[in-house]
């Protein structure tokens, strides 16, 4: 039969009860069904015993700053990032600041991005990074652009150097990674809005705030990134090296290095990707451009712009994307003997010509150098009008009053009441038995110790509720993603057109899903959750279709050779190999959803984001912490688990 | 000859003119704008005003909270639209921390408070009288409320006391927090669709009133200290018993340090004061007629020199 | 042979791996290879004691996991060995400083390895020319070179290629040059040929040794194939479990193999393609010299006419200058021809 392709070993693992797992569950459900019985002390943490960490951290914070002088130096680093972002605004929209010979003409730029992308990869490459400069320009937001990349233009690159500098130094001291990993995985969770108040203070509200953001956001893949590439070198490689007599400088600058390179241009696509995820985000704390005008435009219902903004930005991203990613396969091709200096250069010669030919062109030709408002294209208030339209169709309408009646009041509300009357002992409980389950005493302790300090923080009824966002979302997403991707996986025709549109939701900025979603649904649980289900459907679907497809081929000819149906094939074979794959998709949806429901906030939610929303005003930055490390520690409590599973699933199943 | 006498006069020109009035620093005036229309174009306005005295100007986009920081630390120089209502709280904060100044107080009034467009009072004729609002409460009801009727509150992080209000008056009503004022005029355009009853938080001056027009809620009327002494008020044991006041500020709040770094600036700080219409205006120009900020502001500066010129004489 | 001086001189050589081998070391003398991996150590290395002579070709031959990489590897100090000492060129090499190392291998060591180990982001010129550069020798110098080089193995016209661009062959060509670029004293292979396909493999086999007798360089051969140890070697150490079960010239191999291991290889192999006549070279000893003598240097089978036709019960066998060195017995090359009576 079929299923014999697949080995099942159980893997040993060294002083594992299998019954404690059990175990821990039944005490869980026990205290569940004795919750009305329960003394009070059992079901929530007590107040006597939540200790003031919010003034702690305060305090701590406020030391920092004051007495250790800590803003003083920030203040010195946002003085030097000041000047690299006042001479790229200077260069890229005409900021009046050194060197004074901004602005760039448009088309300067949109003829180099065009052949830097024919270098790349030739005429489709230079027909997307050429006619997104050109549409950008069209539709009247070229200056808007480039404030938004005069930002990433310098957050880019020092997240690069940041992250590189770093991953190296996790690849040389082990004891570095110890600390590095946990660190990096906790500024991975940690909601955005953590990141706002800190970065104001200590690094002045503007561009300098948005783009020291930015690079706190985009340095983690950089630091897995490089520290993979370079555990990655082939020892023969770098025997060649030492035997050639490196030096240890020598051995990183000419061996380990470049032989990285493609893990280390993959770092560089997160960073950009990441880079570009912020622009909206950080116009909260003075990011220029693109981010600052959507919130405006947004805040005045102009739905038409926005979409049109979103659409710059998705544009720009997958521009960005499809140049890093062919810049990561670009290998380097040899030159015939005797190929003359201007043959071998000959792209870089066709750049500069245009570059300065275009400028000076555009000292003559107004329409070269700028387009003038009133010039453009946009079809802002056509674009409102069908969207409009679209929402006051009577069937939308009845449909989503429909929806909105049962789904609330039949599932989400009783849903989340019954996340609410669990005492917090049993949901604690059932994360250790998981964490015992999938990877021993060790993940037990992680995974409900991570939610024990989010109960002793006072805080466990909101971080509830985000969880049964999280959650109701999250089991959305698969009943959606799960059929798509199956059937994506299937079908060649179908997985390209699902992979593109997975690409764009996910670069479409996410508070342009959020208006909608209450003009659907108005106000409440149901329009948080469906923002949230855009967002987290995609990497279900993409890691469905992604686990499917790397199943061996020859463990599907085995299963043709047995007999076996297309269906027997799928659920026999495909799926349970796959199943690893797709957890990691399902730990990233949830990833996601945690990210999501965080700027659901800007919805109106109950949870940890509205309180966080509340710090700001405030500048509460202790309470501001506490309530992001929240958010946090349940975050890589699921991810701890489900990435644990799928790693020892991977081994049982011998799929590398 | 001619040129010592040109010098010296020049010479006497300049400690004349450094006597009268200490020269502008040529740093970069900088000041925030936010997400609502009329302060990006009242920015501007200034913006330009500042310009033409000859100070350079840079605009950051900034949150309208944390904002009251950076004027403490002197990151952004002013803040034009300081609402008693909304930012009173930050402003005063700050204030108490130092490094802020309350500069002037516009002519211009401002309100917030319940708010419903006309269509309500259709469904619900008893308005604006408060206590319509309970005989209604069926109208507004939505799934999540239940039997109560849904206020649509704005973010948290404007600190209203809606809640406190609807227990002090007694309201058969539950307070929904929308997260930002996009999502308040979502719901108002989903509501106006199929012209569903709906009562939301609201302030004035804002474009809202342009698209859809509508009306406060009366409450009690304010008086001070009903928000904190039970006994003011009509209902004699609960605070909050009242609406909000009907008439709050606008200020203009600055660093403390810009009198010094940069004293015409400050002196014309000091002179700028709109009013209501010439804000609802402002916002016009971006809101219903489409135009950039930047524009607007010229085009309200065209249209307005005899408001201005005053100022920076 | 020879007596030439040794360059190379290994003395009770321990290479174990696991945490805190250098403490267990001790305790791992006596033990079996399995005893010593149930203590949660794996040995390498076991004490090995050999040397390599100047000018020779040593090869060193096991099956997978026999050690003899690790070997290699402890001659050049890629790795640190745990016990004994190591004599290259009369400095005990665990004493070098990292610099001394460094320059150890910028101007004495060469390498090539199984899988070419070359740099994927530099051309063939630059990877050939990669020792140089490291040594801070000029551009224009280094270029010289680096052409030399690649002339010598053959692949002028390439020099701008990238290694992704060449066959295996090639790749492998690009590593024996940039190991030959510094003119180094000693030359480690580590089994150059293994990843190649056998026609090629035979090919480059006859290249190594084209090369081999234009430089004559000291040589440390790795391979795991018996019969490419039979063809190259001077002399041939045959490794086990880490340590060396036999190391001798291919005629003593082949005719008296040391161990059980040893026999099991050279049971195989056809003796008279082997064996050499001066491997049954036996003193003079008073044996009268008559007639023509034969050249110590063909094989059985090459003299196999000559043999089947030879009256003398005692054939002279002279070295490559012609001078006598010994006599062949006709009936021990006959039993090797045509298998023991």
């Amino acid at each position: 039969m079929a299923d014999t392709a697949v080995p099942l070993a159980k893997v040993e693992r060294a002083g594992f009860v299998p019954g404690v797992a059990y175990a821990l569950l039944a005490v869980a459900v026990l205290l569940a069904i004795a919750r009305p019985w329960l003394p009070e002390v059992l079901v929530r943490v007590p107040d006597w015993m939540i200790l003031p960490y919010e003034g702690w951290f305060q305090w701590f914070f406020d030391f920092l700053k004051d007495d250790l002088g800590l803003i003083h130096v920030t203040r010195a680093i946002s003085a030097v990032l000041e000047w690299f972002l006042d001479a790229t605004a200077n260069l890229l929209y005409g900021k009046s600041r050194w060197p004074n010979i901004g602005p760039i003409p448009w088309t300067a730029i949109a003829a180099v991005a065009a052949v830097i992308g024919y270098g790349l990869g030739g005429w489709r490459l230079a027909l997307l990074a050429g006619g997104t400069s050109v549409w950008v320009s069209l539709i009247g937001q070229w200056d808007l652009a480039m404030q938004t990349l005069s930002v990433i233009a310098v957050a880019a690159p020092a997240a690069f150097m940041i992250g590189l500098s770093l991953g190296i130094l996790a690849w040389k001291s082990s004891r570095f990674e110890a600390i590095m990993r946990p660190t990096l995985a906790v500024l991975q969770t940690l909601p955005f809005f953590t990141y706002l108040l800190p970065a104001v203070i200590f690094f002045k509200v503007g561009p300098t705030a948005g783009c020291v953001a930015t690079i706190v956001y985009a340095i983690p893949p950089m630091v897995l990134m490089t520290t993979l590439g370079l555990k990655k070198v082939p020892p023969e490689v770098v025997e060649a090296g030492l035997m050639s007599g490196s030096t240890r400088w020598q051995m990183l600058r000419h061996v380990y290095l470049p032989a990285a390179r493609t893990e280390i241009l993959v770092g560089v696509n997160q960073v950009i990707m990441l880079s570009l995820a912020m622009v909206v985000l950080t116009a909260f704390i003075g990011m220029p451009g693109l981010g600052a005008k959507l919130l405006a435009l947004m805040n005045s219902l102009k739905l038409g712009r926005s979409f049109e903004i979103g659409v710059t930005i998705v544009l720009i991203a997958i521009t960005l994307d499809r140049l890093s990613k062919a810049w990561i396969v670009k290998q380097p091709q040899h030159f015939m003997r005797g190929t003359p200096w201007w043959r071998r250069n000959q792209l870089l010669l066709v750049g500069i010509g245009l570059f300065i030919g275009l400028i000076i062109v555009a000292q003559f030709v107004q329409v070269a150098d700028q387009l003038t408002r009133g010039q453009d294209l946009s079809m802002g208030s056509e674009i409102d009008d069908i969207i409009r339209g679209a929402l006051a169709n009577p069937t939308v309408d009845a449909a989503t009053s429909w929806l909105r009646q049962v789904m609330i009041t039949y599932i989400l509300i009783p849903f989340r009441n019954a996340v609410l009357w669990l005492p917090s002992l049993s949901i604690i409980l059932c994360l250790a038995a998981a964490g015992y389950a999938v990877g021993g005493r060790r993940s037990a302790l992680l995974a409900g110790g991570f939610f024990a300090i989010v109960a002793l923080t006072g805080w466990w009824d909101r971080a509830m509720i985000t969880v049964y966002a999280v959650f109701s979302a999250v089991i959305i997403a698969m009943l959606i993603g799960l059929p798509l991707g199956i059937l994506a996986a299937r079908n060649k025709k179908w997985s390209e057109p699902i992979l593109l549109v997975c690409d764009t939701a996910q670069t479409f900025p996410s508070f342009i899903y959020l208006i909608p979603a209450i003009m659907l649904f108005g106000v409440n649980d149901l329009s948080v959750i469906f923002a949230i289900v855009i967002f987290a459907t995609v990497p279900l679907m993409r890691y469905t279709i992604e686990g499917i497809r790397n199943v061996p081929a020859e463990l599907i000819e085995a299963a043709e050779m047995s007999g076996a149906s297309r269906s027997q094939k799928l659920w026999k074979v495909q799926i349970p190999l796959a199943l690893p794959t797709m957890a990691i998709g399902f730990n990233q949806a949830i990833m996601f959803a945690f990210f999501m429901v965080i700027i659901a906030a800007f919805i109106g939610t109950q949870d940890l984001g509205q309180e966080l929303q509340k710090t700001l005003a405030g500048n509460q930055l202790g309470k501001n912490l506490v309530l992001g490390m929240c958010v946090a520690l349940m975050a890589l409590s699921f991810d701890h688990i489900i990435m644990r599973w799928s790693e020892t699933r991977r081994k049982a199943l011998g799929v590398a | 000859m001619t040129t010592l006498r040109t010098f010296t006069a020049a010479a006497l020109l300049a400690s004349s003119a450094t006597f009268a009035f200490a020269e502008d620093s040529t740093d970069p005036i900088t000041i925030p704008i936010h997400n609502w229309s009329s302060q990006i174009v009242m920015s501007h306005v200034v913006g330009k005003i500042l310009e033409a005295q000859g100070n350079s100007v840079e605009f950051v986009t900034t949150d309208s909270q944390a904002v009251y920081e950076s004027v403490r630390l002197g990151d952004v120089t002013m803040e034009l639209e300081v609402w008693e209502g909304a930012f009173g709280a930050s402003f005063r904060a700050a204030m108490e921390q130092g490094g802020i100044e309350d500069v002037a107080t516009h002519n211009a009034v401002t309100r917030e408070d319940w708010w419903y467009p006309m269509w309500t009072k259709e469904a619900c004729p008893g308005l604006p009288d408060w206590n319509a609002l309970n005989a209604c409460a069926a109208l507004f009801a939505t799934p999540e409320t239940g039997t109560k009727g849904r206020f649509l509150g704005g973010p948290v992080d404007w600190l209203k006391h809606d809640a406190e209000k609807v227990e002090a008056l007694g309201l058969n009503f539950q307070v929904v927090n929308a997260g930002s004022a996009a999502a308040i005029w979502a719901e108002l355009a989903a509501a106006e669709k199929t012209k569903t009853p709906i009562v939301v938080f609201n302030w004035t001056p804002n474009f809202a009133e342009a698209v859809w027009p509508g009306e406060f809620v009366n409450f009690p009327e304010w008086v001070e200290g009903c928000d904190t002494d039970p006994a003011v008020g009509p209902i004699p044991d609960k605070t909050y018993d009242c609406g909000n006041p009907a008439n709050g500020y606008l200020k203009i709040a600055a660093w403390d340090g810009m009198k010094d770094k940069w004293p015409a600036a400050y002196a014309t700080l000091q002179q700028v004061n709109f009013t209501n219409a010439q804000i609802a205006e402002m916002a016009k120009f971006v809101d219903i007629d489409e135009m950039e900020a930047e524009d607007a502001a010229q085009a309200w500066l065209d249209a307005n020199e005899a408001v201005w010129k005053p100022w920076i004489e | 042979m020879s007596a030439a001086e040794p360059v190379i001189t290994c003395r009770n050589v321990w290479k174990l791996f696991g945490a805190g081998a250098d403490r267990y070391l001790e305790m791992a003398r006596g033990k079996s290879f399995d005893q010593i991996r149930e203590d949660g150590y794996i040995t390498a290395v076991r004490d090995v004691t050999l040397e390599v002579r100047r000018g020779e070709l040593l090869v060193i031959m096991g099956l997978s996991g026999s050690g003899k990489s690790t070997l290699v590897r402890c001659m050049s100090r890629l790795n640190d060995i745990t016990g004994g000492e190591i004599i290259v060129d009369g400095q005990n090499i665990m004493t070098l400083s990292e610099r001394e190392l460094i320059e150890l291998r910028r101007r004495k060591m060469g390498m090539v390895f199984q899988s070419f180990g070359l740099l994927p982001h530099r051309t063939v010129l630059d990877n050939v020319a990669f020792p140089l550069e490291m040594r801070g020798q000029s551009s224009h110098d280094r270029r010289e070179r680096a052409m030399e080089v690649i002339k010598l193995v053959g692949l002028q016209g390439r020099e701008d290629y990238f290694p992704r661009e060449l066959s295996g062959g090639q790749q492998q060509r690009v590593g024996i040059a940039r190991s030959l670029a510094i003119e180094p004293d000693i030359w480690f292979l580590d089994e150059p040929f293994s990843a190649l396909d056998p026609l090629i493999r035979r090919e480059m086999q006859d290249e190594f040794l084209r090369l081999r007798e234009m430089l004559g360089k000291t040589i440390v051969f790795i391979t795991h194939d018996f019969d490419e140890a039979l063809r190259l070697a001077d002399r041939i150490a045959i490794m086990k479990d880490g340590a060396v079960e036999q190391c001798d010239t291919p005629d003593k191999i082949v005719l008296n193999p040391a161990t059980d291991y040893v026999a099991k290889f050279t049971e195989k192999v056809e003796k008279s393609r082997v064996v050499h006549a001066r491997g049954l070279c036996r003193p003079l000893n008073g044996h009268a010299v008559e007639g023509p003598s034969v050249s110590g240097d063909l094989t059985v089978l090459q003299l196999a006419r000559q043999l089947v036709n030879e009256p003398r019960e005692f054939l002279p066998v002279a070295d490559t200058q012609g001078q006598i060195i010994g006599v062949m017995r006709r009936q021990d090359a006959l039993d090797i021809l045509l298998g023991p009576a």
